[in-house]
């Protein structure tokens, strides 16, 4: 009877969404200090190694001691970084690693496509959840977007322009046409997860940050100076694969317009600058759940279909709606 | 009129595809080519620069099929394997191995670890990385000014790679059977560098020319 309401949980789903996306980027800052473990336990020569290094070496012992019994071999279970790894024997890679490399080869091997499956599957069902729930760029661009808002109410002037959002897919484009003609995934040289999680790596395994660091840099620059979140708005093509993948995806979030105030909380929340207010989804929603648990009245919640729902009008217990309702003479008019 | 709406809608295309290519004409810029790649644009022939074991021997198509995962390198116990990270043009983010640094140990690891086809899973004898290069007027036993032995004493696959001269018990002599791990050049002492990595073609000794 009355407004449904959504299920209490949802609205706490965006702490798990900070929990799980700083687990991930804890996982890529640990990987490598795994692996620069391995490589000593590897060689077999504690006592050559230098003062800093057999800290490491007895800290990391410390840590995973517990786990393993031979790092040297026990430790691969987990190896790579959200571009392209493994899972305990479970090899998992980026759909746009699988698309440019295609591109770049001009040629399917099977293997490698394999692994872009699940993650393929999970696209289809849950739309662009990548970028908001795993990918190691979104925790350092939210805490930008964060840091942005504290810069503005110091006074900056913090960009706040808008293109056109198509041009993500014309970067995703125009990047399979490059990789084709110079036989080379230019993607992985400007896909910020990718680069994320390969930088951490050359920067402790190593001993230095290669080149996509000045890129990353650049584009947080980007989203503080010119478009808030801009790279991933506008510019980012496994955004745009994402996007496209998830296009018909079964898990979205609708808006209950029943108990909805017009309050547009959702709209000043939302990353990717869509239109939560007024039901415009659209396939570039990646399931964050910032709208849910910023909702004062409980009015976003899922909903299980392959298309959003039609545009419902202002929310009833928001002013315009009651204004155009009373004048029909309903009981509860307002004042 | 359609025409104008039409000529605009082209420009605004245009421009479209323009702003899309910018992020990665940012991106190269921070790349400037590696210097091997300006002298032979196919075949990597430059001393001391080889890929992994098991990688497609056809250097433009190990750069295509290579996605720049950095897993062969996490995998890589003696950490041997680097990445053009700051450098290398379209060869970005594309592992190879210093041997003067690290040599390979030949463990299997990056090899099982690449999810694509750029290293593919080789046997013992088939790997190619290069071959071992003697310079015989910098190596000490070939110019008759010590003993030493580093190289056959350190190489993994023993006497099908590496042996001595017949008539002289010091002096190295690189076999059919190198791989070019690279191990040789890591361990030699002497500071002429006698021993490098090479292209298979280019031979196990060095013409010197006069």
């Amino acid at each position: 009877m009355g407004t449904p309401k959504p299920f209490f949980l949802w609205r706490h789903l965006n702490k798990l969404r900070w929990l799980s996306l700083s687990i991930v980027f804890a996982m890529l800052v640990a990987l490598p200090f795994m692996h620069v473990y391995q490589t000593f336990t590897a060689a077999h020569a504690y006592d050559l190694l230098a003062p800093a290094e057999k800290q490491l070496y007895d800290v990391m012992e410390t840590l995973t001691g517990v786990f393993t019994e031979d790092p040297a071999e026990d430790l691969d279970a987990i190896k790579g970084n959200t571009w392209s790894g493994s899972f305990f024997g479970l090899q998992l890679s980026d759909p746009l690693a699988i698309a440019g490399q295609m591109a770049a080869g001009l040629k399917l091997y099977a293997p490698f496509l394999l692994t872009a499956l699940i993650p393929v599957l999970f696209t289809l069902l849950l739309g662009r959840f990548f970028c908001g729930w795993i990918c190691p760029a979104t925790l350092l661009y939210e805490l930008n977007t964060n840091v942005s808002t504290w810069l503005s109410r110091l006074g900056f002037k913090v960009g706040n322009r808008h293109f056109d959002r198509r041009l993500k897919y014309a970067v995703l484009g125009v990047g399979l046409l490059l990789s084709a003609a110079t036989g080379s995934v230019l993607m992985a040289a400007i896909y910020p997860p990718a680069i994320v999680g390969r930088e951490l790596y050359y920067a402790i395994a190593l001993g230095g940050f290669g080149a996509g660091t000045l890129f990353f840099v650049g584009t947080l620059l980007f989203d503080t100076l010119v478009a808030r979140r801009g790279f991933c708005r506008y510019v980012c093509p496994g955004g745009a694969l994402y996007s496209l993948l998830g296009r018909y995806r079964l898990v979205r979030i609708r808006r209950i317009a029943e108990s909805c105030n017009d309050c547009a909380k959702c709209n000043a929340v939302c990353e990717f600058g869509l239109d939560p207010l007024r039901d415009h989804f659209g396939q570039e929603c990646n399931n964050c759940t910032a709208c849910i648990a910023v909702c004062p009245t409980q009015a976003m919640t899922f909903v299980l279909r392959p298309t959003d729902i039609p545009e419902q009008g202002p929310g009833h217990l928001g002013k315009q709606y009651l204004r155009a309702h009373s004048e029909k003479g309903s009981i509860d008019a307002a004042p | 009129m359609q025409r104008r709406s039409a000529l605009q809608r082209l420009i605004r295309g245009a421009a479209l595809l323009a702003a899309a290519s910018l992020p990665y004409g940012m991106a190269r810029l921070t790349t400037p080519e590696a210097r091997a790649q300006i002298r032979s644009p196919g075949r990597n022939n430059e001393r001391n620069h080889i890929r992994p074991p098991g990688a497609l021997k056809d250097d433009a198509a190990f750069v295509a099929a290579c996605i720049g995962c950095g897993l062969c390198g996490e995998v890589c116990p003696p950490r041997c394997i680097r990445f053009h990270s700051r450098d290398g043009g379209e060869k970005v983010n594309t592992p190879w191995i210093n041997p003067e640094e690290k040599g390979c140990t030949l463990c299997n690891k990056c090899m099982v670890a690449c999810p694509t086809e750029a290293l593919v899973e080789t046997p013992l004898n088939e790997i190619d990385m290069g071959i071992a290069q003697i310079d015989r007027a910098a190596c000490y036993p070939w110019v008759d000014r010590g003993i030493c032995g580093a190289c056959v004493s350190v190489c993994p696959l023993g006497e099908r790679a590496i042996g001595f001269e017949m008539w002289n018990q010091y002096r190295p002599v690189i076999k059919d059977g190198c791989v070019g791990c690279g191990l040789c050049v890591e361990v030699c002492p002497e500071p002429s560098l006698p021993i490098w990595i090479v292209d298979r073609a280019q031979g196990t000794v060095v013409k010197h020319k006069v």
